[in-house]
């Protein structure tokens, strides 16, 4: 699964931090996700698309292999 | 994301006071000739006989210590902890029974493969679980520079 979130956030101007924080869980986590070394659980990819206020399938999408 | 069943973040600094704290308990022991640190085995006597108790406290404080250090919350659980968490058990566990049927095999003492199987998954676990964190930690200082 690819995403969006590093371009997200410089539209959004929000840190690593920031949206740690936003949506609970540790900036390791965000930085994982980040750079796909770990796929967020539903629940978490919901918080961070409505933490930037667009739906999921324009910040998560799926990749060949998928 | 809710955790049960762990531990307060406190508990993980007694744990390693407790495992610690059995180092120079074990040493008294030995220096009493209570015990035979090598293989901590109870010596002579019966069941609940001084070296036996010993025996019983000493690898007890140990246990509760690595339990409690393994088992404590981090400052911040998030679901990628909780999984790197379950991923570091089924390591521990694989290796436990890797090690558990090789020393069936190869070692005739029996006494000192459950003394084995009380450490090693454990151990391991700590190991493995707070490697992967230093691991995560370290990406991310790499990406500050």
């Amino acid at each position: 699964m690819k995403n969006n979130i590093r371009v997200e956030r410089a539209i959004k101007n929000i840190t690593q931090a920031d949206l740690a924080e936003a949506v609970s869980v540790s900036r390791q986590t965000i930085n994982t996700i980040e750079s796909n070394k770990y796929v967020p659980s539903t629940v978490l990819a919901l918080k961070i698309a409505k933490v930037f206020g667009k739906p999921l399938e324009e910040v998560f999408m799926l990749e060949e292999g998928d | 994301m809710k955790n049960r069943f762990l531990f307060p973040y406190w508990c993980r600094y007694l744990g390693w006071a407790l495992v610690i704290g059995h180092v120079p308990l074990s040493m008294l022991g030995r220096s009493y000739g209570m015990i035979n640190i090598m293989d901590a085995q109870p010596t002579n006597g019966g069941p609940f006989s001084g070296e036996h108790l010993f025996f019983i406290c000493t690898s007890l404080v140990m246990t509760t210590g690595l339990f409690l250090v393994a088992f404590a919350k981090e400052k911040m659980e998030d679901e990628q902890i909780w999984q790197v968490r379950l991923d570091s058990l089924r390591w521990a566990i694989y290796i436990n029974y890797i090690v558990l049927i090789a020393s069936l095999v190869f070692i005739e003492d029996v006494a000192h493969i459950l003394e084995l199987n009380l450490w090693v998954p454990l151990i391991f676990f700590i190991i493995r679980f707070r490697w992967i964190i230093f691991r995560l930690n370290s990406s991310l200082s790499k990406e500050d520079k």
